[in-house]
């Protein structure tokens, strides 16, 4: 029962940064801009729906990632085996966080060390040292909202599409005294509660989407004489995008759940020295199962205004998405009288609507000859995002630099470079990024070709 | 298990850490019943040695650790006050230490030896650290262990009279994750 315990805790221990982590980028033009977004960078259509209307200009079409990190990783992994004498599971965890698919230039220091403990009849203390650092100040926060992949056919300005959607999203808050116990060694008291509360949740649904992308406004300009690309001909044009779906859900699961010990007048005295409480309600929906399956509706929307060669974009995604299920709700509860967990079934086929938070993507850039300037903010369910970054050109050479704040808060540097062939480009960009359990900085490199 | 549930929650930290330890520092002294620590003696007559049993229990120390741990070093800290009233002595303070199934701690060979020599009208302090073989690590580490704390006087000045009491009884194991 311990072992089981402590297992279940190091596979929540492993995903506490699982949330923290900015999804890799795997397109070295993007990255080495500090990851922008513009309508001919990086996601051409996923962000900004209205990005569909604009004509493909002479920035790039698509990129494909050269996952060069897997040589590396081939080289030099941890090890999976729990009894060997390396085996770390921080270092695991890192491998999930941060997939080794480019080179990693600089890791943090892995989270080692030994573990001390002072037991006394009415002291405890517990220094876990360096694995204090992946204990985060304030709450652990981890999911998003994932678009896997889906098949769709463009038919003009309109297009079909259908594709599954997963949204996941956990936050474990710990209480102020067992994070200090934690962090910070502070000694753990009598008559004090240690708790945690964490509420999780997850849905999954098919969604069928159809969508229109056209260009609502237009101003003529001399240069599209030249170029029918408004990134750069000087055009006034705005281009709106409407994309409604039907969401077919398949399953829903949330769990809100509070536990905790309280401790004695006396911290290790005989009898029952603490007191643990727990409580977990969760609802659920399975299609083929409780509920059955879920409907609703949502949209992507999304619209990009070309002036004088600056571009600005408004995109919404999952924009007011939402699936309706029937749910069973149930009451489980740990009785330290007995010892033992009660099941309680509050409710069945209860009506229930889930919202999928929705994406804000508002980028800027501005093209000067070759050179683009841009920026990007992005804000999603649990973290808001801010990248910065430039690219000049000269001949086939591209030189890129950029910044971003991550979702831990902290300022990443990215820069590379690129050599197009014709409608083939290499580019090779240099990034850091705090995407491991320790929130710490380390480096990649990262290698992809453009089309162009 | 609900005992030492706190220390529990630690261990799965552990386990993640590769090959790292588990240092475990464990105050036994304040296990122990305050009657307990303290003995007094009165030796009135001479004779060759006498033995004082300062103290004889069964203890919960680290309950439910052993089940994930793997205990590979320890040692222990003692140290013990004399409050010697009267006579003069030379003696040893001897620690027993004996799995929870033996019948008497007494039985086995001592932990520590920590000598000591008495004045009269003197506080005498003593004090040792020991290290401790890999097996004695383990006994710590099963659900209970049994203590014993004698005394044994070598008198040269009598009537030999004061008060023991233990100040330090202090173990530290350093165990490795067994998962």
């Amino acid at each position: 029962m311990l072992k089981a315990v402590l297992l279940i805790f190091l596979i929540l221990l492993g995903g506490l940064g699982a949330g923290k982590a900015e999804a890799q980028s795997l397109n070295a033009r993007r990255l080495g801009m500090g990851g922008v977004l513009t309508s001919d960078v990086g996601d051409h259509a996923g962000s900004n729906i209205a990005f569909r209307a604009v004509p493909k200009g002479t920035g790039g079409s698509g990129s494909i990632p050269l996952p060069l990190g897997l040589i590396q990783y081939i080289g030099d992994h941890p090890t999976y085996d729990s009894k060997d004498s390396t085996f770390n599971v921080y270092e695991i965890a890192n491998v999930f966080l941060n997939p080794p698919l480019t080179i990693q230039l600089v890791k943090p220091e892995e989270v080692s060390g030994d573990i001390s403990i002072f037991v006394a009849q009415d002291s405890l203390r517990v220094d876990l040292a360096d694995v204090r650092r992946v204990i985060p100040e304030h709450s652990m926060k981890q999911g998003g909202v994932v678009h896997v992949g889906g098949i769709g056919k463009s038919f003009g300005r309109a297009f079909l599409n259908v594709g599954p959607l997963v949204h996941l999203r956990n936050e474990l808050i710990l209480s102020d005294e067992l994070r200090n116990a934690l962090r910070d060694a502070v000694p753990f008291t009598s008559n004090t509660r240690y708790g945690l509360t964490d509420d999780g949740r997850a849905q999954a649904a098919i969604a069928f989407q159809a969508g229109y992308a056209l260009r609502l406004l237009h101003q003529a300009s001399e240069g599209e004489k030249d170029s029918n690309d408004p990134r750069r001909n000087g055009v006034t044009a705005l281009y709106v995008g409407a994309a409604p779906k039907y969401l077919l859900g398949l399953a829903y699961g949330d769990a809100h759940s509070t536990g905790g010990v309280t401790t004695g007048d006396t911290l290790f005295a005989s009898g029952n020295p603490v007191t643990i409480d727990e409580e977990t309600v969760t609802r659920h929906a399975v299609a083929g199962g409780d509920g059955g399956v879920g409907t609703g509706f949502g949209s992507d929307v999304g619209a990009v205004l070309y002036f004088h060669n600056f571009e600005l974009g408004l995109g919404l995604n999952d924009f007011g998405s939402q699936i309706k299920w029937k749910t069973t709700v149930r009451r489980h509860l740990y009785d330290d009288a007995t010892n033992q967990f009660t099941t309680v079934q509050v409710a069945q086929d209860e009506e229930f609507t889930s919202r999928i938070p929705v994406t804000t993507t508002i980028n800027v850039a501005k093209r000067i000859g070759r050179t683009t300037i841009a920026a990007d903010i992005v804000d999603g369910d649990l973290r808001t995002t801010m990248h910065a970054g430039a690219e000049m050109w000269f001949g086939m050479f591209a030189l890129r630099s950029g910044v971003y704040r991550d979702q831990n808060q902290m300022m990443q540097f990215a820069g590379g470079g690129g050599y197009r062939f014709g409608k083939i480009g290499l580019d090779l960009a240099i990034a850091t990024n705090s995407r491991n359990i320790e929130r710490e900085r380390g480096a990649e490199l990262s290698a992809s070709l453009s089309l162009y | 298990m609900r005992r030492l549930i706190l220390i529990a929650l630690f261990l799965p930290l552990l386990a993640g850490c590769g090959n790292r330890n588990l240092i475990l520092t464990v105050d036994i002294l304040s296990f122990m019943d305050p009657a307990s620590k303290v003995v007094n003696y009165s030796i009135p007559v001479p004779v060759p040695n006498d033995t004082v049993e300062v103290f004889s229990d069964s203890l919960n120390l680290l309950q439910g650790v052993g089940d994930v741990t793997r205990a590979v070093a320890a040692s222990m800290d003692i140290a013990a006050s004399f409050d010697n009233t009267s006579g003069a002595a030379t003696g040893n303070l001897l620690i027993y230490i004996a799995s929870a199934d033996s019948s008497n701690p007494f039985t086995t060979t001592p932990f520590a030896d920590v000598p000591f020599q008495l004045f009269a009208g003197q506080v005498t302090n003593v004090s040792t650290h020991v290290e401790a073989s890999a097996a004695l690590a383990e006994v710590l580490t099963h659900d209970r262990a049994k203590v014993g704390v004698r005394v044994v006087f070598n008198g040269t000045s009598f009537p030999i009279q004061g008060t023991e009491t233990l100040t330090q009884l202090q173990a530290t194991v350093i165990m490795k994750k067994d998962l």
